[in-house]
């Protein structure tokens, strides 16, 4: 863009582009109270004058916020005091046009697909469009804002806190409008929507200024966070088809947040990982009282958990005893061949061509859900007014396990094992020099890892209520893997979206479930060209992944010394 | 005994298939130190290149052996050799030359990337050539007069033509393999790139040709592997670079990876070992349902003892 209009001419013509833009926004704001298509089909139904429908009034937000950008500037520099700089006005209003932009757009082409023809498109869809357009041509024409200093603004505790509460808050109402979108079409509109006001939020300063306040306030963060998440299921009115896709998100994740620790954290790249969770899965089914369990040993689930991780991870010792010595690149291969040795043996234990263990490759199904104390995981409850299901329970139960790994995870990043761990991934030579036990610091990354795997994959055999030998094969492993890489290496945070993001999208966009795996392979490829330190980026990784990028080295020590003083006490920043 | 001998026959043409795949693996690794796990997928995608040039040749069934064999064989190894060179050259290019100095799990990740994405990409857009049939699920590899169904009886001994052609197919590129890097100047600065890719850039080696030559090399052979299965099995399939690409890999650790004759040994070795497993483990762990097993499992042992491999000297630590 810089190269594109000289700073001259954005300075010269700043008034009139304001303007135009302005009406752009105007424009996107007054469609909304116009109907945007003729049939009833497309969308939630926007075809109504002067009553938006739900997710039509979504549309309000990302105008309304570039309207304020473009409109308060007006009161002059003077009056502004501090904010005239502290907020990047018109380099957010640009963002916020072009994801205006963007989203109409898909809106628009979701509207003529589901009504098939650009003819259905009515009077609001165009007005729309050509509002968005119009900002989308005015902003870029605005002088430059420098960079925002919102971040940098002193404020009180109490302000910090409620911010924190207000951006759960808010996270728990979008996810549960984005999960009740039931077609396409409105669910990638509205995901749309959401990356639009993240991206200008970003820009605006306001994510930076959370993460501060976040550091800052940990313990509220996590509350928070743990208090929104247990009150999802009750925004649900006992819906058990977005239960149920919650429940299996979070196993996922589980699974996910165990592998970052063996490739986020120590760099191991473990491709057989699936094979763990699916040892606790049959650990679990074996010694549930499913009628096709093979052994007469039925413990309570709590011994069952323990005995699947145990299961899980002495196959990690197994395995990882003889290929952690030859380091490197032999893990990967050596994992993957585990992967196919675990997903064969468990076909093959079935009386016929082994002993009877497994049922071979019907699997042991009819696993009765988990009773926990007297308390029944399949039976629905009602609290507070709402019903809550049987997915419910494995989604809350899932979320103890996730609370747990991460207690776990952030204990062991800041300590010395997890400090050694760093090290070895970035030098193992050097790291060994320096007095680190390299082989077995590795090796308890992977039966630790191989424990997590365990544990999730006993509470999944009871969730799924059946294990079959084919649930657990290599894709599955680089499903995990790809939540991974996606989301952000070595951060908890990254894992989560990442792990949500390939759980959900496939369940919202069946139309493109032929194209899923295709997608994926681009994606990985893609992702390590452009941004292989992921969605969230830890900031070792970052660095790692950019060694020469002098100036990237700079803004993170800053940010570092800047932000995260509160881990350094004893000094006053933190030299890389 | 003579099942002995039958299984050693059997073991050999499949060790030989598993070989050919092989030597792309340590070419690559020992050049550029990438285990390039797409590579499985480049052999899978040289039996659809011979396919296709079956295809495009108006699907010929009723040739007499002399013209299968001087003729049509020879188009279709070409036509699988220049697809599998191709896609292979393009995912170096594009895939893993930007990540060549990037940590080492990018280019690991991507290989898994491009493996993912070329297994779909055939799955899904094969069918979609006018006239071809879809990919979705095995596809029928054509026989070839001369080749096909034909057993050559050696005492209690049967040996298939298939068999004979793997088998052929690997000892002329050992051949091959041995003038080109010993005798030509591309195969002696390959030598050299992978004894010291510095020094090799200053005696003045284009060290980006090298790879690139590494690369054509491997995905050649992978290519004669690929017709060689469709030959042996009678039909293809967009998953069967998977577990070759597996086994072939675990044949070049067997080897020692970066060793081009420790590649057909590993692979021979590996071959005969699952063929006398599933003939002579006694009792259920013989059935053939657990040669994979066994496959693995001499991996995991070749690395506990003698990590170096069978004919590797120097020993492996690079992270």
């Amino acid at each position: 863009m810089k190269a594109l209009i000289s700073d001259e001419t954005k300075v010269r013509f700043r008034l009139p582009a304001r303007v135009v833009s302005v009406v752009g926004a105007l424009a996107v704001i007054a469609s909304v109270f116009l109907p945007w298509a003729y049939g009833h089909e497309a969308l939630d139904d926007v075809t109504f004058t002067g009553a938006p429908s739900p997710l039509q009034s979504f549309f309000l937000l990302l105008p309304g916020l570039v309207l304020l950008l473009l409109v308060v500037p007006f009161l002059g520099k003077q009056r502004l005091g501090r904010f005239a700089k502290a907020i990047a006005w018109n380099t957010s209003a640009r963002t916020g046009s072009l994801a205006t932009l963007a989203t109409v757009v898909i809106a628009l082409a979701a509207i003529a697909i589901e009504l098939k023809g650009l003819i259905n498109i009515e009077i609001g869809g165009w007005v729309a469009f050509g509002g968005a357009l119009l900002a989308a041509v005015g902003t870029p024409l605005l002088p430059d804002s420098p960079e925002p200093t919102l971040d940098r603004v002193k404020t009180p505790k109490w302000a910090q806190i409620v911010g924190i509460v207000a951006m759960m808050a808010a996270v728990l109402f979008l996810a549960s409008f984005a999960l009740n979108q039931t077609d396409a079409g409105s669910f990638l509109t509205f995901g749309a929507l959401l990356v639009g006001v993240v991206l200008v939020l970003r820009q605006l300063g306001v994510l930076g200024w959370l993460s501060i306040a976040a550091a800052n306030n940990n313990r509220v963060l996590v509350l928070s966070a743990f208090v929104v998440a247990y009150a999802f299921p009750f925004t649900q009115n006992g819906s058990d088809a977005n239960m149920s896709i919650a429940s299996q998100v979070l196993i996922f994740a589980a699974a996910a947040l165990g592998l970052n620790i063996v490739v986020g954290l120590v760099g191991l790249l473990d491709l057989g990982y699936i094979a763990f969770l699916g040892a606790g899965a049959f650990t679990a089914a074996i010694l549930s009282e499913s009628a096709f369990s093979t052994v007469d040993f039925h413990p309570p689930f709590l011994v069952t958990v323990l005995i699947s991780g145990v299961v899980a991870s002495l196959l990690g010792l197994l395995i990882g005893a003889p290929t952690l010595r030859v380091s490197g690149d032999y893990l990967a291969i050596v994992t993957l061949a585990f992967g196919e040795i675990f997903r064969i043996t468990m076909n093959n234990l079935d009386g016929n061509d082994g002993p009877n263990l497994t049922n071979g490759s019907n699997g042991i199904s009819g696993i009765p859900d988990l009773n926990f104390l007297g308390f029944d995981f399949g039976q629905a409850h009602t609290i507070f007014g709402v019903e809550i299901g049987r997915f419910a329970n494995y989604y809350w139960l899932m979320l103890m396990v996730i609370a747990l790994i991460i207690v776990v995870f952030m204990n062991l990043n800041y300590s010395r094992i997890g400090r050694g761990w760093v090290a070895i991934r970035e030098d193992e030579l050097a790291a060994e020099a320096m007095g680190v036990n390299t082989f077995a610091l590795k090796l308890l990354a992977f039966a630790g890892g191989a424990f997590l795997a365990g544990v999730a994959g006993a509470v999944k055999a009871h969730h799924d209520v059946s294990v079959t030998p084919d649930q657990y094969v290599f894709l599955e492993s680089a499903f995990l893997l790809a939540a991974v890489v996606l989301g952000g290496m070595g951060t908890v945070m990254g894992v989560l979206i990442g792990a949500t993001i390939l759980k959900l999208l496939p369940e919202k966009l069946r139309f493109f479930s032929e194209y899923r795996l295709l997608l994926f392979g681009l994606l990985m490829i893609v992702m390590m060209q452009f941004r292989p330190e992921g969605i969230i980026a830890d900031e070792r990784r970052q660095l790692e992944f950019h060694g020469e990028d002098e100036q990237l080295a700079e803004e993170i020590e800053e940010e570092l010394i800047t932000h995260h003083t509160h881990l350094f006490p004893e000094r006053k920043g933190f030299v890389l | 005994m003579e099942l002995f001998f039958q299984q050693l026959v059997n073991g050999t043409s499949l060790g030989a298939l598993y070989a050919l795949i092989a030597v792309g693996y340590t070419v690559v690794y020992g050049i550029v130190q990438l285990i390039n796990f797409a590579h499985g997928e480049i052999f899978m995608v040289g039996a659809f290149g011979a396919f296709a040039t079956w295809m495009v040749l108006g699907q010929p069934t009723n040739w007499g052996p002399a013209a299968s064999l001087m003729i049509l064989l020879p188009l279709m190894l070409l036509g699988g050799i220049a697809v599998s060179v191709t896609v292979a050259l393009l995912t170096e290019r594009f895939a893993y030359r930007p990540l060549r100095n990037a940590p080492r799990l990018a280019p690991l990740i991507t290989a898994i990337g491009v493996s993912v994405f070329l297994q779909e990409f055939v799955r899904l857009f094969y069918g979609r050539i006018p006239g071809f049939p879809d990919a979705k699920s095995a596809v029928p590899f054509p026989s070839i007069a001369g080749i096909s169904g034909e057993i050559i009886q050696i005492g209690g001994v049967t040996i298939q033509m298939p068999a004979v052609f793997t088998i052929g197919a690997l000892a002329i590129s050992t051949v091959f393999l041995w003038f080109f890097v010993n005798r030509s100047k591309t195969g002696r600065a390959m030598v050299a790139t992978s004894q010291d890719p510095d020094t090799a850039r200053l005696m003045g080696i284009d060290v980006d040709k090298v790879i690139v030559a590494a690369f054509a090399v491997g995905a050649g052979l992978a290519a004669l592997a690929g017709v060689a299965h469709g030959l042996s099995y009678g039909n293809i399939d967009f998953r069967m670079g998977f577990l070759a690409g597996l086994k072939a890999f675990t044949a070049a650790v067997l080897g020692g990876i970066g060793n081009i004759n420790g590649a057909v040994v590993g692979g021979l070795v590996l071959g005969i070992v699952e063929a006398m497993a599933t003939t002579f483990i006694p009792g259920q762990f013989g059935s053939s349902a657990w040669k994979d097993v066994w496959a693995f499992a001499l991996l995991i042992l070749v690395l506990v003892f003698r990590p170096q491999g069978l004919l590797g000297a120097k020993v492996v630590d690079r992270a």
